[in-house]
């Protein structure tokens, strides 16, 4: 490169010609900073809808669970002969699945439900009593506040103790002492051995906590309730849950646990597998494919904002036609006239960019606040952003530039 | 003495067949190092387009044309531009100063392209402006000065790369005839000091200046100057 310090120089003209001509240079950069914006601000907010609801399933106990209940048609009424001969979900199949692959299952858990009458020295009421079985504490997000959690044996022998959410503690023992206490559940005594910690999520601020039913839970060992409650001796459950921490072995042990189920179950395919990663999956390309809509409107102002300025920068070429040929003809050759056209350019557009991140940031906050959800923003929605624009505005800026360049000193001179 | 000029029937036409302008017919016509030439004639004479060949800002239809001994009939664009920027300095009626630029950068702007750092450009620029009389001007906009002072600020930068050849259109067309006189001063200054200037003027006054007045008539050399070289 024969020119020292040439760069900087031509970077400093450009900023003067942007300086001299501020209307102009708003307005081109105005396109540029819109589609940054539009960019940044639609993927800062699909971004931001996206923690909220990872969050959500954090505090629900993660999505590397897999939920399998009856199947529907075992409740609505629609069951066949075959069907009803079977005994369902049982305690063994959770035990089977857990077997059938230990590598890929952290955790197992069930979960079956009953009515019962509860009382209290201070309450008496009607509830749904969950009774849980194996790690369903942490597999459902639960976590003991007060007291303790029910331990093995407890769980094996059916033990005649309880565990209750915050809402439940607070009905029955609103004194807050609900630890050691007794209370009925129909017609035994159980003793309260522990209170879990309020589980509070909330959409938006000042909406009603989304999570407000699961404070209600009532838990007792499963074996309990079958024993004193259903006298079910096969142990039945409603719902098993395993959790596998590897979202990739899900869809395999989906499958073999479906056909383990099938087996057990005399050839009826009377469960729901409920894969939470799957379905987690969907959602987030989803949240892709809203990324890509707003992509794609960002990319369509950048594009509209880019015709505009090829036909401004067209526009103010025939304004320096002339200094272009002076520039010509003490000495500057077609490619320094390329050069510092394309510089003014990509000045420009960087310029417009950086309003773009700022406009962007304060259009997806804007919206943020409005939805009343935390802003998250993905140091990648900024690169992309600035990278999109910075393309676009070197590609439209080609053209004039090109054509600049081309000028023929003589007639460029004489130009009027 | 080796010459800065050198034309071997040089022939311009403009536009296509149907309607052909010759504007140069033939042009043979050798200006020798440190001589001050006055080129004259009537308007549509071929004085700028001969203007524009000598400068290499256009090329001849055909014919041959060496500057400062150089050949430059078909060189591209960018070896064009780098002839302009070491061997021509161009003066210009209307100076052509860059209006947002200051004197002092405007002076710079042929070292520039040239290469040459930025200290020395400085120096070389402000150096300039002291010979050609106006050293306080160096940090004004060219708005801010007379035409004179505009004119002078033009071939400072004309003489910014130390060319081979002043050329000159109708540098005093502009200016009142004081200003104008002092600035035909200057040229006819930078003659003495050995500089080769060839200057374009329809002013048989200014004309006279010259140690040689070069008059064209519809494209060609009109004799007997022709043969004077």
């Amino acid at each position: 490169m024969r020119f020292s310090g040439a760069f900087r120089q031509r970077v400093a003209e450009a900023w003067l010609e942007i300086r001299e001509n501020l209307g102009r240079s708003a307005l081109q950069a105005l396109g540029i900073m819109v589609g940054v914006a539009s960019v940044l601000g639609g993927f800062s907010i699909s971004d931001s809808n996206q923690r909220r609801s990872d969050e959500r399933w954090r505090k629900l106990g993660g999505i590397e669970r897999m939920n399998v209940q009856p199947a529907a048609a075992m409740r609505d009424g629609s069951v066949t002969a075959l069907q009803r001969a079977n005994l369902g979900l049982r305690n063994d199949d959770a035990a089977d699945g857990e077997a059938l692959n230990s590598k890929a299952v952290h955790a197992t858990s069930v979960q079956r439900f009953a009515r019962a009458r509860l009382r209290s020295p201070n309450a008496d009421q009607e509830r749904q009593v969950s009774g849980i079985g194996g790690d369903f504490l942490p597999l459902n997000g639960y976590e003991v506040e007060q007291g303790r959690a029910f331990s093995m044996t407890e769980l094996a022998a059916g033990a005649p103790v309880c565990l209750l959410g915050a809402e439940a503690a607070s009905v029955f023992f609103p004194s807050g002492d609900a630890v050691g206490q007794t209370m009925r559940l129909g017609d035994f005594p159980v003793v309260v051995v522990g209170v879990f910690r309020e589980l509070v999520f909330r959409w938006r601020e000042g909406e009603p906590n989304a999570m407000a039913w699961r404070n209600e839970i009532v838990a007792v060992p499963s074996a309990l309730v079958a024993a004193r409650m259903q006298g079910d001796r096969y142990e039945r459950v409603d719902r098993m849950t395993f959790k596998i921490p590897e979202l990739n072995l899900m869809e395999g042990f989906a499958r073999d646990l479906a056909s383990l189920l099938k087996a057990n179950h005399r050839q009826q395919e009377d469960v729901r597998i409920d894969d939470i990663a799957a379905r987690m999956r969907k959602r987030q390309s989803q949240g892709q494919v809203y990324n890509l809509i707003f992509m794609l409107s960002g990319i369509l102002s950048l594009v509209g904002g880019g015709m505009v300025n090829v036909n401004i920068q067209l526009a103010s070429l025939s304004e320096r036609v002339r200094e272009v040929g002076v520039r010509m003809a003490i000495g500057a050759s077609s490619l320094e006239v390329f050069k510092a056209f394309m510089t003014e350019a990509v000045l420009l557009t960087s310029l417009g960019s950086l309003g773009g991140l700022v406009l962007g940031v304060g259009f997806s906050k804007g919206i943020c606040v409005f939805l009343d959800i935390p802003l998250f923003l993905a140091p990648g929605s900024f690169f992309a952003a600035f990278f999109v624009a910075s393309a676009f505005g070197v590609v439209f800026a080609l053209f004039p530039a090109w054509k600049a360049s081309r000028l023929s000193p003589m007639e460029a001179l004489r130009y009027e | 003495m080796s010459a800065v000029i050198e034309t071997r029937s040089l022939t311009k036409v403009f536009g296509v067949n149907g309607n052909a302008v010759h504007a140069l017919r033939g042009i043979d016509l050798v200006v020798a190092r440190g001589e001050f030439v006055a080129l004259v004639g009537p308007s549509g004479s071929g004085k700028s387009t001969l203007m524009a060949i000598l400068g290499c800002l256009d090329s001849p239809s055909a014919g041959g044309y060496s500057l400062d001994g150089q050949p430059v009939e078909g060189l591209s664009g960018s070896a064009l531009a780098r002839i302009r920027n070491e061997k021509v300095g161009f003066v210009f009626q209307t100076y052509n100063l860059l209006p947002r630029a200051t004197v002092a950068r405007n002076v710079e702007l042929p070292m520039l392209y040239a290469g040459v750092g930025g200290r020395e450009r400085r120096e070389r620029a402000l150096a300039l402006l002291e010979k050609v009389g106006i050293p306080e001007k160096a940090g004004r906009l060219p708005a801010e000065l007379s035409g004179g002072q505009r004119q002078r600020v033009a071939i400072a930068r004309a003489l910014a790369n130390g060319p081979a050849l002043l050329l000159a259109d109708e540098p005093t067309g502009a200016l009142d005839s004081k200003t104008g006189a002092e600035v035909l001063g200057l040229f006819q200054e930078l003659h003495r000091q050995g500089h080769t200037v060839v200057l374009v003027t329809h002013d048989p006054a200014i004309a006279a200046l010259a140690g040689r007045r070069i008059e064209l008539y519809d494209g060609l050399v009109r004799l007997p100057e022709a043969k004077a070289a």
